[in-house]
């Protein structure tokens, strides 16, 4: 009799606190995910990689669209990356056309210079930056499927690009509604202006800021990615989220980063970069490359919402 | 045993009334970010302004009405367009925008008592503690390069947009898809989300 009653006191105990709001466990756990995060930058090291069989690979590239000699090299870089990691699609933060937006500049500055990863069959997902014209998002390159926001999965993650030029209340209720019913054990959120960023230009977007992170933090968003800083900066977990702004696919901010920032983690502001990615079940692996082929930034990330 | 049996059930019925009992809870507190959000943005709005607005919104319902109209008998967009196709598209909407709005002038929808509501409810925000902030955001010397503010023209195409600070926009009346506010120094345009065609626009909309 007294065994039965502790075991109904200990099953509803343990019910009313599954019910708690899931930031609140988030907030305990804010210290531990800082810890879990591992530096290894490996300068000569081509690949620090795993490439395990059936992980999600992509790569993210940043404020492309100049068409320049650089952004080529850029391009090429990544492309002789894909030959040792086959990645399957790129994000791209916005400002995927710098300028005017004829029928001759998509081709100058998106499907030339990408040409060889599109012949690979690669596919390039786009979110809308400042300089981008709203009608990009029926471009048949950037898989946007016509609109200004948009969801797809890969494996186990699920990816939210969002048009952070215009964050208004049906772009929020949407994020709102489909976060809420997302089980993906990686859910990462793309767009164009960093919440987080120790750039001297523009730094933080306090006021995007204010209105996504309280959804990103209550649904369990892992990661969150951005742009429109020319430059490579991961940030230290904020409430338990990972960011990154990969801002440099194309142009470059010379020595913009504040390097006194309690924000940065690590950063890189004095060459153009890309990122790589690899989720193997509850890690993500990244390796960020330098347009002169040097890795100045790589590590594993420990999925902080699940333990898988 | 049938003691055991009763207690079973007792433990069942107390799990499935704990469940129920937060339920509704863990629905509210699901429902609340945006709501949170957009009620802690949104401006208390009085039964003038709500006339105000509603003309606002009746003005903004027409132009996107003609703008349907106009858009069924252009060329289609499908998400796999070539650039040819997307440049196509906007040109010949705009061309037919322009023509049947010919004698549309400044202050079409921004009547001027809207365009006054606009600039309360904007001044209000700017007086908050965000201001600097805000101001540097929307004010940037670098993107602000002087544009030509002209009904039924395009926003100059390789000119960057200012961008909108989310918190600011949800103070604005909410738009339909179709039209987006846009800031311009101290000027607010209301352009076509396809072809940034310049639909109206208010002087010294920001304080």
């Amino acid at each position: 009799m007294r065994r039965v009653a502790h075991s109904v006191l200990t099953v509803v105990v343990l019910v009313l606190f599954s019910s708690f709001n899931p930031s609140y466990c988030q907030a305990v756990s804010k210290g531990a995910v800082g810890n879990k995060v591992s530096l290894a930058v490996k300068p000569a090291l081509p690949l620090s990689l795993p490439l395990k069989e059936g992980s999600v690979r992509f790569a993210i590239m940043g404020d492309t669209g100049t068409g320049s000699k650089q952004q080529q090299q850029v391009a090429d870089l990544m492309k002789q990356y894909r030959d040792a990691f086959p990645f399957e699609f790129v994000l791209m933060m916005g400002d995927n056309l710098y300028g005017s937006e004829t029928p001759a500049d998509y081709r100058k500055k998106f499907q030339d210079v990408y040409q060889r990863l599109l012949d690979d069959k690669v596919k390039f997902y786009a979110t809308l930056g400042n300089h981008d014209q709203p009608n990009e998002r029926f471009y048949e390159y950037f898989n946007m499927n016509g609109k200004e926001y948009y969801r797809f999965t890969k494996g186990n993650a699920a990816f939210y690009a969002l048009n952070s030029n215009y964050m208004d209340k049906k772009q929020l209720e949407w994020l709102e509604s489909e976060l809420a019913k997302d089980t993906s054990d990686w859910k990462i959120a793309f767009f164009h202006h960093p919440p987080y960023s120790s750039g001297g230009k523009h730094g933080s977007d306090k006021q995007l800021r204010e209105v996504v992170e309280p959804m990103f933090v209550k649904y369990g968003v892992n990661v969150v990615l951005s742009g429109h800083e020319h430059f490579y900066e991961r940030i230290k977990p904020q409430k338990g989220i990972y960011y990154f702004i990969s801002g440099a696919g194309g142009k470059l901010r010379d020595g913009d980063v504040n390097e006194r920032s309690p924000l940065t983690e690590k950063f890189f502001d004095s060459d153009m970069s890309f990122m790589l990615v690899e989720i193997v079940k509850g890690d993500m692996h990244f390796q960020v490359i330098s347009r002169t082929g040097e890795t100045v930034d790589s590590g594993v990330l420990a999925n902080q919402k699940k333990k898988l | 045993m049938k003691q055991i049996y009763t207690l079973r059930a007792a433990l069942v019925a107390v799990l499935v009334m704990v469940c129920f009992a937060f339920l509704p809870a863990i629905t509210n507190a699901q429902e609340k970010v945006v709501k949170q959000i957009t009620a802690a943005e949104e401006p208390v709005i009085s039964p003038a302004d709500k006339e105000t607005i509603k003309t606002f919104n009746e003005r903004v319902k027409q132009y996107v009405s003609l703008r349907s109209s106009l858009k069924a008998k252009a060329p289609k967009l499908s998400k796999d367009s070539t650039p040819e196709q997307i440049q196509a598209a906007e040109t010949s909407l705009m061309a037919a925008l322009r023509t049947s709005r010919a004698a549309a002038k400044p202050g079409d929808i921004f009547t001027p008592d809207s365009a006054q509501y606009i600039r309360t409810t904007l001044k209000r925000e700017f007086n908050s503690n965000e201001k600097k902030e805000i101001r540097k955001v929307v004010l940037d010397k670098e993107t602000n390069i002087p544009v030509t503010l002209k009904v039924n023209f395009p926003y100059p195409d390789p000119k960057e947009f200012v961008e909108m600070p989310a918190t600011l926009l949800l103070k604005l009346p909410p738009l339909p898809k179709e039209v987006k506010y846009r800031y311009v120094g101290r000027n607010l345009i209301l352009v076509d989300s396809d072809n940034n065609m310049i639909v109206d626009y208010m002087i010294d909309a920001l304080p």
